[in-house]
C-alpha cells in the first residue's frame, strides 16, 4: 500500500487567493493512499523542502506530490529534496494547481475544487510511478561553430582555448562576417579590421581549431553530446594544401568586373578571388558562375601561371561527417535590402525611398565600405553614380525597423549608434560637408554610448531632425529628402548629394532551413529562439545546441563577443565531465507486445529506435522488435502514441497512468 | 445496382487454373518454393477454401474460379506459424490481395524477396451471400469487385498469358452508400451506426481475418490497464469498431473479408472505404499501389491539411 505525501503550496498569495489550500490538504488527506497531506506558505524555500524531507521520514512515505507552481518551475527543487530523504526522485511528482488553477480563474470555490480534481488525479498518477535510475550518456568534447563571424570566432577561440577541439564552418570563403566589412567602430572609432584580424589570424593558427570554409551544414544528427554533422565542403577549384597564396591568379584572371559582395557589390573582383586582402585562409576560390573556363571551356589563364600547381577545375562538392557533443549556432545578421521588395516576404519594403533606382541611395554596410582603408574608393566617401564627394548628406533611421505596419516590429539595436558614427567619419573626410540625420529617438544605453551620440552632435557638427522621412526623389544630381521636423512641426526639404539608409538588421537567409536541420525554434522573423529570455539567453531549448551573436536578435559587437563567450561557457560545462546525466524519461518497449511494425522508428524524431533480434536459446532468430536507445530517447511520447499494439510506453507517463488519472475524475 | 443484371464473362477462369497448376509443379520440381498458398475445391459444389500445398502432387487441387473470394495475405502474417519457413513461399493474389502485401512489405511485416507471387487476372468474384455455384453477373458479384482497379495485378512473378474479356460499367455499391450516410445529419448517421454496432457479439471474426490486424497481443485484449471494454455491450462495441476503422486508416486497400466474414452484417468496409475516402481527400493518397516506408499518417509534410487546428 502506498503512503503518499501530499504538499499543498500557498505560493504566497498566488495560490491561496483563489484556492482554498486548508480545504484541499484535508480532502486530498481522504484519499486512498495518502498517508500524510498538509499546506504550507512557501512550499520551494527552504523551511517548505525541509517540511518534506521531514515529513518522508516521520510518516515513511512512499510517494510524494507537491501541489504548487508548474513542473517547469520546481520539479527538479522538488526531486533533490525527496531524494535527499532517501527517496528515488522519480516517485516526486508536482500537480500544477498554479498556471493550470489559480491563476486562471476567480471564482474561489470552483477553483478549490478543481485544485482538489488536479491534486487528486496526481495521487493517482504518482502511485504507478516505478524508481527510475539515472540515465548516462558519454559526452565527445568536441565543438562544432557554424558562421564565422565574430561571435563563432570568439566562441572558437575560448572553446579551443580550453583545450577542446573545435570545427568552425562558415558558408564564405574567408572567416570575418560582418565585422571584417566595417570601417571603424563605435564607440572608440578604432579600425574594425585591425581589432578583427588578429582573432581571425589566432583561428588560422590554432592547433585545435579545425578550419571549413566555403563549406555549409548538410545534415544533423544525434543529441547532446553525440551529434553527428554533415558538412558539404563546396568545390573551391583550388587545392588549399598546395596553394601558397601568391595571387598571381587573380592579377591574371581576365575577368575582373565581377562586383564584389564582400565591397557591397560597389568594388570590383576577379572571377578567382579572396573576398578582401586580410581573408582566413588565404586561399582563392573559383566562382564558377562568372569563369570564362567554367562558361566556356577556354582560358584557364589561373592554372598556367599557378607555380604550385593549385588550381583543379575538375574539384567536386565533397561531404565530411565530424562527431561533435555542442553545437554554437552564430550565423549572424543580413541587412533589409533596400533594393527590391523581398520576394514573398510580409515586409513591404520602402518603394517612396527610390528602391535601388536612386544609386545614391545607400546602405549603412556601403557607407562602411566607403569610409574603409580597405574599401573600393581607398576610404575616401564619394558618391556611387559619379564619383563625386557628397556635400550633403542625409542619414535616415529606423529604415525598416519600428515599423510595424511594414512588417517589422522590433528595433534595429545598432543603428543609432552606428548613424552617430557615420557622422562623424563624414565629417573627419568631408570638412566642408554638412549632415543630416532624421530619427524617431536615439537609443544609446551602453558604456561610452550616450557621451559617443552627443559628440556626434556637439563636436562633429551633424543635424539630427526629430522625424521621419516621406519621400526621396531625384531632381538633378540631387536627392530631395521630404521629411518632416517634429519638435518643431514643420516640413523639411533638404536637396543632399548621398542618402545613407540605416536599414534593418534580420537574420541570414536560410536561417530558417538550417534551424529545421538542427531542430531549434526561431521566431516568427527567422531569429533563433533562446530556451529562456531571461535565464537561459544563450541555450536553445534543444539541450546541447548554444546561440551566439545577431543570429538571435539584433546586437552590437561587444554584446555578440559577450554571448559569444558565454556560450563557450556553456559548451565548456559540458564538457567538464566524462559523462552526462539524463533524466530517466524515457520510452521502453514491451517486446512481447511487438510485432516489429517498426511505425515507431519512422515517426522518432531523433533516431532513438533501432532494430533489435529476439534469438532462442540455440541462436535461432523468433522475431525482430523495436529498442529504444535511452541515450537518445527525448521523452516525447510519440512512438507511445504510434503504436499500434501499444507496445512502447513513456516511464512515468504510461498509457496505465494517464487511464488512472483520467478514472481519478 | 443496375437494374437488369448482365452476366460477366468469367471464360478465362478454367485457363487460368491449368495455369497455374502447371506453375506450382514447375515451382516445387524446380524447389523453388516450399509452399504455395492457395484455393482448391470445398465439399459444396462451386465453392472453394483456402488450401497450403507443400508439394508437386497437390497441385492438381489448386483452381481459380468465382468463389475463390478469400484474401490470402492473411495467412503471411497471423496465420503464418502454420507455414515453414524454411524457404520462399508462392502465393496466389488477386489484384486486391496484392494490395494488401504491398501495405505489409511497407510495415516491414514481409519481404518481396522472400515471396512467389502467382498473380490472378481477375474479373471479379462472388458476393458472399450468394451461393456458391451461382453465375457471375452484375447483381451477384462481390461489392468490392464494382470499384476494382486493378483487374490485372502488377509487379508479379508470374501470370497466367490471359486476356482479360472487358467487362460490363459498374457503380460503385460503396460510394453510393457512403454519399447517403453523408448526406445524414450527425445525430441521424450516430443513430445508423449504433443500431450497426449494437448487433456485434465481439466474435472479433473482423480482426482474425485482417491481414493488416497483426498485432500478436491486441490492445483491445489487455486488462492492464483496459482500453477496451471485452464484453459485447455498447460502449464497448462502439470504442472495437472506432478503433478497428482508425488503425486500418491509410492501409486498409478495401479486400472487405472484415465485411464477408461479421456474422451480423455489420458494414465494415463501409467504415474503411469512408476512411480511405477521407486520406484520399485530405493527403491524396491511396493505400495499395506502391511499397511505402511511411504512410500519411506517420508523416508530416508542409502541405499537409491545417485545416482542423481552429
Amino acid at each position: 500500500m502506498s503512503r503518499i505525501g501530499v504538499f499543498i503550496c500557498h505560493c504566497g498569495e498566488n495560490i491561496s487567493r483563489t484556492v482554498d489550500v486548508e480545504r484541499v490538504a484535508e480532502e486530498v488527506g481522504r484519499l486512498p493512499g495518502v498517508a500524510f497531506s498538509t499546506d504550507y506558505k512557501y512550499m520551494c524555500s527552504d523551511p517548505g523542502q525541509t517540511l518534506v524531507k521531514k515529513a518522508i521520514q516521520e510518516q515513511k512515505l512512499s510517494h510524494v506530490v507537491v501541489a504548487a507552481c508548474s513542473p517547469r518551475m520546481h520539479e527538479k527543487t522538488f526531486r533533490k529534496a525527496v531524494e535527499a530523504a532517501g527517496l528515488n526522485p522519480f516517485l516526486c511528482e508536482m500537480a500544477n494547481i498554479r498556471e493550470h488553477c489559480s491563476w486562471v480563474h476567480e471564482n474561489r470555490e470552483e477553483a478549490t475544487v478543481k485544485a482538489i480534481d488536479i491534486v487528486g488525479m496526481m495521487v493517482e498518477r504518482v502511485k504507478k510511478n516505478r524508481i527510475l535510475p539515472t540515465i548516462t550518456v558519454p559526452v565527445t568534447k568536441r565543438a562544432l561553430v557554424i558562421g564565422g563571424g565574430i561571435a563563432g570566432i570568439q566562441a572558437a577561440l575560448d572553446i579551443a582555448d580550453c583545450g577542446h577541439e573545435v570545427i568552425l564552418v562558415e558558408r564564405e570563403p574567408s572567416i570575418g562576417g560582418h565585422m571584417a566589412q566595417l570601417s571603424e567602430t563605435f564607440p572608440t572609432l578604432d579600425c574594425s579590421q585591425c581589432i578583427m584580424t588578429p582573432k581571425m589570424v589566432d583561428v588560422a593558427n590554432h592547433p585545435k581549431i579545425k578550419l571549413y570554409t566555403y563549406s555549409e551544414i548538410e545534415l544533423v544528427e544525434g543529441y547532446i553530446g553525440n551529434f553527428q554533422v554533415t558538412i558539404k565542403k563546396k568545390a573551391r577549384s583550388v587545392d588549399e594544401d598546395k596553394c601558397t597564396g601568391c595571387g598571381v591568379c587573380m592579377t591574371k584572371c581576365p575577368q575582373k568586373k565581377i562586383p564584389n559582395k564582400f565591397d557591397q557589390n560597389i568594388g570590383m573582383r576577379t572571377a578567382i578571388y579572396v573576398p578582401f586582402p586580410q581573408a582566413v585562409p588565404n586561399t582563392p576560390v573559383i566562382d564558377r558562375d562568372n569563369c570564362t573556363w567554367f562558361k566556356t571551356g577556354k582560358c584557364g589563364v589561373c592554372q598556367k601561371v599557378c607555380g604550385p600547381g593549385a588550381i583543379d577545375f575538375e574539384q567536386q562538392d565533397t561531404l565530411i561527417v565530424e562527431a561533435v557533443g555542442a553545437i554554437v549556432v552564430s550565423t549572424g545578421f543580413d541587412l533589409y535590402t533596400i533594393a527590391e521588395k523581398p520576394k514573398g516576404s510580409p515586409i513591404k519594403g520602402y518603394g517612396e525611398f527610390g528602391h535601388g533606382k536612386i544609386p545614391d541611395v545607400i546602405d549603412g554596410m556601403t557607407f562602411e565600405r566607403l569610409a574603409s582603408a580597405s574599401g573600393p574608393t581607398g576610404g575616401k566617401i564619394l558618391r556611387p553614380s559619379d564619383g563625386k564627394e557628397p556635400k550633403q548628406i542625409v542619414f535616415i533611421q529606423c529604415v525598416g525597423s519600428r515599423a510595424r505596419e511594414k512588417g517589422i516590429s522590433y528595433c534595429s539595436k545598432v543603428c543609432c549608434m552606428y548613424t552617430a558614427k557615420h557622422t562623424m567619419l563624414y565629417h573627419h573626410k568631408v570638412h566642408d560637408g554638412q549632415a543630416y540625420v532624421f530619427f524617431m529617438d536615439a537609443r544609446t544605453p551602453g558604456k561610452s554610448y550616450d557621451e559617443f551620440w552627443r559628440r556626434s552632435i556637439e563636436e562633429e557638427e551633424a543635424v539630427y531632425i526629430r522625424g521621419m522621412v516621406s519621400r526621396l526623389y531625384q531632381k538633378g544630381d540631387k536627392i530631395v529628402v521630404m521629411g518632416s521636423d517634429i519638435s518643431v512641426g514643420v516640413q523639411v526639404e533638404i536637396e543632399a548629394d548621398m542618402v545613407v539608409l540605416a536599414t534593418a538588421i534580420q537574420p541570414q537567409k536560410g536561417a530558417d532551413a538550417l534551424a529545421q536541420k538542427l531542430g531549434i525554434s526561431y521566431d516568427k522573423y527567422h531569429f533563433y529562439s533562446e530556451a529562456h529570455a531571461k535565464l537561459r539567453p544563450v541555450e536553445c531549448a534543444t539541450a546541447g545546441i548554444y546561440l551566439a551573436g545577431a543570429c538571435q536578435g539584433p546586437k552590437d559587437i561587444p554584446e555578440t563577443v559577450s554571448q559569444a563567450s558565454a556560450a563557450a561557457a556553456k559548451v565548456m560545462t559540458l564538457f567538464s565531465r566524462d559523462q552526462m546525466e539524463r533524466e530517466p524519461i524515457v520510452a521502453r518497449v514491451r517486446e512481447a507486445g511487438c510485432v516489429g511494425c517498426f511505425a515507431c522508428k519512422k515517426v522518432c524524431a531523433y533516431g532513438a529506435v533501432e532494430e533489435k533480434e529476439i534469438r532462442d536459446r540455440q541462436g535461432n532468430l523468433i522475431k525482430i522488435v523495436a529498442y529504444v536507445n535511452p541515450g537518445v530517447c527525448a521523452g516525447c511520447g510519440t512512438c507511445q502514441a504510434t503504436c499500434p499494439s501499444k507496445s512502447v510506453e513513456l516511464d512515468g507517463y504510461t498509457d496505465e497512468q494517464i487511464i488512472a488519472m483520467i478514472e481519478a475524475l | 445496382m443496375p437494374l437488369t443484371s448482365q452476366p460477366i464473362d468469367t471464360s478465362i477462369y478454367a485457363t487460368i487454373t491449368a495455369a497455374i497448376r502447371s506453375e506450382a509443379s514447375r515451382l516445387f520440381t524446380a524447389a523453388e518454393v516450399v509452399a504455395i498458398i492457395g484455393y482448391a475445391a470445398a465439399r459444396r459444389v462451386g465453392s472453394a477454401q483456402p488450401v497450403i500445398i507443400t508439394d508437386a502432387a497437390a497441385a492438381e487441387t489448386l483452381i481459380f474460379t468465382e468463389a475463390c473470394v478469400n484474401n490470402l495475405a492473411v495467412y503471411l502474417t497471423k496465420a503464418k506459424k502454420e507455414i515453414p519457413k524454411k524457404g520462399k513461399i508462392g502465393i496466389i493474389v488477386k489484384g486486391c490481395d496484392l494490395k494488401a502485401l504491398v501495405g505489409l512489405m511497407g510495415e516491414s511485416q514481409l519481404k518481396r524477396e522472400d515471396l512467389y507471387l502467382i498473380g490472378i487476372p481477375c474479373a471479379g468474384v462472388l458476393a458472399s451471400a450468394v451461393q456458391p455455384a451461382t453465375t457471375l453477373t452484375t447483381e451477384t458479384i462481390a461489392s468490392k469487385c464494382c470499384e476494382c482497379d486493378v483487374h490485372l495485378p502488377l509487379g508479379c512473378d508470374f501470370v497466367p498469358s490471359v486476356t482479360l474479356p472487358p467487362g460490363p460499367q459498374m457503380e460503385s455499391r460503396y460510394s453510393e452508400e457512403i454519399a447517403r450516410l453523408e448526406a445524414l445529419t450527425p445525430a441521424e448517421r450516430w443513430a445508423y451506426w449504433k443500431e450497426q454496432f449494437a448487433k456485434c457479439i465481439k466474435c472479433y471474426a473482423c480482426r482474425q481475418i485482417c491481414p493488416f490486424c497483426f498485432c500478436e497481443q491486441c490492445l483491445c485484449d489487455r486488462n492492464k490497464p483496459q482500453m477496451v471494454e471485452t464484453t459485447p455491450r455498447p460502449a464497448g462495441n462502439t470504442a472495437w469498431h472506432i478503433v478497428r476503422a482508425m488503425h486500418l486508416a491509410g492501409r486498409c486497400a478495401g479486400c472487405a473479408e472484415c465485411e464477408r466474414v461479421c456474422p451480423m452484417d455489420i458494414p465494415l468496409n463501409l467504415l474503411n472505404r469512408k476512411m480511405a475516402k477521407e486520406l484520399k481527400e485530405l493527403y491524396d493518397y491511396e493505400a495499395g499501389f506502391e511499397i511505402n516506408d511511411k504512410g500519411p499518417l506517420t508523416m508530416f509534410t508542409e502541405k499537409d491539411d491545417q485545416s482542423f487546428i481552429k
